[in-house]
């Protein structure tokens, strides 16, 4: 039911011309059409290879607009804007609960100018992902903070259902209470989260402090030596882009310049316009992450990077239509599978859920680590969920 | 207006639910396409970019489907209109009685057959996705000029064709083999080989008896006027040059290692007579991959990925009829047997080659022409591109045409309603090693502007004109009642013959014809 025309980028540019010629009108047809879309961004850098449209930021405005006309968002994606509002989190959870992920040996600092912001799936959903990254800190001696129950969600899920305005509330909380702090560094390991503190944000409102992924942050500590990787792990592992870290993860670049006519009909930006073009993702630091692993073999899938298959579960998608989003992620599965690797990694809590259930629901005798728990093991630091995981892999 | 909700239900019952809509949506949205705007105004409608409003669209699956599909429409006398990678205005369907049979889910690359040179492909694969297939053969495939990105069923059975590898691919009429075709009626015809009792197989398009390749599409395609075509054998050929090539960096800035045995030449030929002398000249010795002459302007933009990238090539604008030549081969010595001959073709003629002097191209421009996807470098300056002309003819009435046609352009830029190319923007390629040669007017204009649209639009039918005063072969668009009744007479009456045609095949216009012809002379509409 996902083939016709305007389930495409280009179709989707299409619809919003139509609506802008007033051809049609908001509907509930037209939200189904245009909420079913992970807002991966592939469109968006096939669009640039020699053109300069914006599909993606078409879809996000078709969303702004049918939210204003009262149709959008999808009633499921509504219910976790409702919680975002009342629980600070999407997923309905108390605030009070968000710091229950956190193993008591943690040792945090509360002056550290390093944050570790967990975000709300991997305080609720994905907590083995804030885990290792809290344990992979202490291992690598980073005094770093978290904000506990000052954090607040990043906006993300709001964001790219349509609703800026609260996205706009919740971007300023969130800012005001890290920049109070005088923090100098921001870590994620959250894609979504990083994606949207990193290339949203600055277009609302800028501020002082640095953001990096977290495999950004480790791969530097490798780099210095400061971090030490000495078990092996005997993996085949291949490596899954996520969309808000890879092609989504590249910033707007500040342009300032004019519109020049050149000759009727033709005009040239000058200085040129830089173009959001997906080349500038976090590709290459988590393949030098799982290269430095000793003992881990690693492969690549067919489509990689820029042009990596979505895992199908963002921008409301995975609670909106469950369905579609299992659908691409099992496709994604067997492009897997078709590497020979026995374990999936990749570095977003949102496609290890998808993947995970798209493992689960085909058969696949895949594994599935998030990049931190490698981490861990070729620390000789596995907790005992990791521990259980890896026996049962075995 | 949406189907009658029983016959709906017949729809659905052959393809499913979730293969069928007749929703608001998706019927407004299935009614744009590119340059339809043009079409419009030519037709002395509003010039927007949208086409009546199909009832409905289906997505059928297979062969079988789209003959269900048929049969329905012929029983309910509703218009189909097929589509597979949809580019353009010939996929519209004419009438809101049709519905638009999208094709794209039958999307499967059937065989390749290395051995025998063809791959059988269906209506949705694109040329790309089957370059890429066969490239592990070690063979690739014709791509017409509108890129790697359309069907190579579609522009077998239904369109024209050229395309920048014409000299060393044909175009794509002549690639054409084996074919399934599902006739108006929605019976399953098939041709050639394909048709046989015994042993029947994709190798070849003729036969047995009378061939039927020229009823299926003429000179131009029937654009799905007389059927839907379902599954199309196409020649194949071994691939230029190496097929092993580096390639690193993301996506535009890719960071290209051109490939072993591959050359391109770019040569200022001064006039149009020592073009033509130069052209015939080089394909005789059939050592081209591509050989083109294009404008200046138009040698920039290939060269170019953006409009600001393409105004920095001013020494190469400056030529005033460039030759661009690219030689490929498979082995060290056929390359350079093919540069020896090339060197003394350019000594011959006293012609310099100004790549590696003036001018030395991004790597990526190999891959791009080994993509042939040269021709989307058109859209860079205004967004907007269309060609007129494509006539099909020797080397000197394509130069003719050319010659007659820069000063009407000039009139249509001194009017400000297309870019200015100085009139001189013009393509031409040799088919087959100089056998035929191809040559349309590719055209900027903005297709938000609607003064640039009428502009180009009155452009075009001027065009037409003067091709037919001036006895300057047949353009490729030519389609339609209007165009073919004009063209016709002065023709041998082909337009009296391809009626024949389609009132042999579609007697009830169950296949829309807005870009064929119709049954009857005035088609009249049935409810």
């Amino acid at each position: 039911m996902y083939n016709f025309h305007p389930y495409s980028g280009g179709g989707k540019i299409i619809l919003a011309l139509l609506l802008e010629m007033g051809r049609i009108n908001p509907s509930d047809e037209l939200r189904d059409v245009v909420y079913k879309c992970t807002e991966c961004g592939a469109c968006a850098v096939s669009c640039k290879f020699l053109n300069t449209l914006e599909p993606l930021e078409i879809i996000m405005k078709l969303r702004e607009k049918l939210v204003d006309a009262g149709y959008g968002p999808m009633p499921k994606q509504q219910q976790y804007i409702d919680s975002v509002k009342k629980n600070n989190n999407p997923y309905n959870e108390p605030h009070e609960k968000r710091l229950d992920w956190l193993p008591e040996d943690i040792e945090l600092d509360p002056n550290a100018k390093v944050l570790y912001y967990v975000g709300c799936t991997s305080s609720y959903r994905r907590e083995e992902m804030a885990i290792a990254t809290a344990h992979i800190m202490n291992a690598a001696q980073i005094h770093f903070n978290i904000l506990g129950k000052d954090e607040f969600c990043c906006g993300s899920p709001i964001l790219r259902t349509g609703d800026t305005k609260t996205f706009k509330e919740f971007l300023n909380k969130n800012l005001d209470v890290i920049e109070s702090k005088g923090i100098e560094t921001v870590v994620f390991s959250c894609a979504g989260c990083y994606d949207t503190f990193k290339v949203d944000y600055p277009l609302y409102r800028n501020y002082n402090f640095r953001v990096l992924h977290i495999v950004e942050f480790f791969d530097d500590i490798l780099e210095t030596g400061h971090l030490k990787l000495t078990n092996e792990v005997p993996l085949t592992v291949t490596y899954h882009d996520p969309c808000h870290l890879g092609r989504n993860a590249e910033s707007y670049e500040e342009w300032d310049g004019d519109v020049v006519d050149l000759m009727p009909l033709v005009s040239i930006n000058m200085p040129p316009k830089p173009k959001r073009t997906g080349a500038k993702g976090i590709y290459d630091v988590p393949r030098n992450i799982l290269k430095k692993i000793p003992g881990l073999k690693f492969v690549e899938m067919e489509r990689i990077k820029e042009y990596a298959y979505c895992c199908g579960a963002g921008a409301g998608v995975k609670s909106a239509f469950p369905e579609f989003a299992l659908t691409t992620a099992k496709n994604r599965i067997q492009e897997a599978e078709d590497t020979g690797a026995g374990a999936l990694t990749s570095a977003c809590p949102f496609c290890s859920t998808n993947l995970q259930d798209a493992i689960k629901e085909s058969g696949s005798k895949l594994k599935f680590y998030d990049i931190n728990e490698l981490l861990l093991m070729a620390l000789g630091l596995e907790t005992k969920a990791l521990k259980k995981k890896m026996v049962e892999a075995a | 207006m949406a189907l009658d909700k029983e016959i709906l239900k017949e729809f659905v019952e052959v393809v499913g639910k979730d293969n069928i809509d007749d929703g608001e949506i998706m019927t407004n949205a299935y009614a744009y396409n590119w340059c339809m705007e043009i079409f419009n105004y030519m037709e002395g409608k509003e010039p927007i970019p949208f086409s009546p409003i199909p009832k409905a669209v289906v997505l059928p699956s297979s062969t079988e489907e789209v003959a269900q599909i048929v049969k329905l429409c012929n029983k309910y006398g509703i218009k189909f209109k097929a589509q597979s990678t949809g580019l353009g205005p010939w996929n519209q369907p004419s009438t809101d009685n049709s519905i638009i049979i999208d094709l794209r889910r039958m999307n499967k690359i059937v065989k390749i057959d290395a051995k025998n040179l063809y791959a059988v492909v269906e209506p949705y694969v694109s040329g790309a996705q089957l370059q890429l297939e066969i490239m592990k053969h070690g063979l690739n495939c014709h791509m017409p000029g509108a890129g790697p990105q359309v069907s190579p069923l579609a522009s077998a059975t239904s369109m024209n064709g050229p395309g920048f590898t014409s000299p060393s691919t044909g175009h794509s009429a002549r690639n054409v083999l084996g074919v399934e075709w599902v006739l108006p009626d929605g019976e399953i015809m098939r041709l050639g080989s394909l048709g046989l009792k015994n042993n029947r197989n994709w190798y070849n398009g003729d036969g047995p008896g009378p061939s039927l390749r020229g009823i299926m599409r003429g000179w131009a395609g029937a654009k799905s006027g007389i059927g839907v075509f379902t599954r199309v054998a196409v020649k194949l050929f071994p691939y230029p040059c190496s097929t092993e090539f580096k390639l690193d960096g993301c996506s535009p800035d890719y960071d290209f290692d051109i490939p072993d045995f591959m050359r391109v030449y770019v040569m200022d030929c001064g006039t149009f007579k020592y073009l033509e002398k130069a052209m015939l000249r080089i394909e005789e010795e059939e050592i081209s991959f591509m050989c083109s002459f294009m404008s200046g302007f138009a040698v920039m933009a290939i060269f170019a990925t953006s409009i600001e990238d393409l105004m920095d090539k001013m020494a190469i604008g400056s030529m005033k009829v460039p030759l661009v030549v690219i030689i490929t081969a498979r082995t060290q010595r056929e390359f350079e047997y093919k540069q020896k001959v090339m060197g003394m073709i350019l000594d011959e003629m006293k012609l310099n080659d100004i790549i590696g002097t003036l001018y030395t191209p991004n790597p990526i421009f190999y891959a791009e022409a080994l993509r042939s996807n040269l021709g989307l470098h058109g859209f860079i300056a205004t967004g907007g591109f269309q060609s007129t002309k494509g006539v099909c003819d020797t080397a000197a009435v394509c130069l003719r045409s050319t010659k007659k046609n820069i000063p009407m352009k000039k009139k249509y830029i001194k009017k400000e309603v297309i870019a200015n190319d100085f009139g001189e923007g013009h393509w031409m390629t040799s088919y087959e090693s100089g056998h035929y040669f191809h040559v349309e007017s590719p055209t900027m204009f903005d297709q938000t502007d609607q003064s640039s649209v009428e502009g180009m639009a009155e452009y075009m039918e001027a065009s037409n004109q003067m091709d037919l005063l001036k006895h300057l072969g047949a353009p490729f668009f030519v389609e339609g009642n209007k165009l073919h009744k004009l063209f016709g007479p002065h023709m041998s009456n082909y337009h009296i013959w391809l009626r024949k045609i389609k009132q042999a095949f579609d007697p009830n216009e169950i296949a829309d014809s807005g870009f064929y012809i119709s049954a009857q002379e005035e088609s009249k509409e049935k409810s």
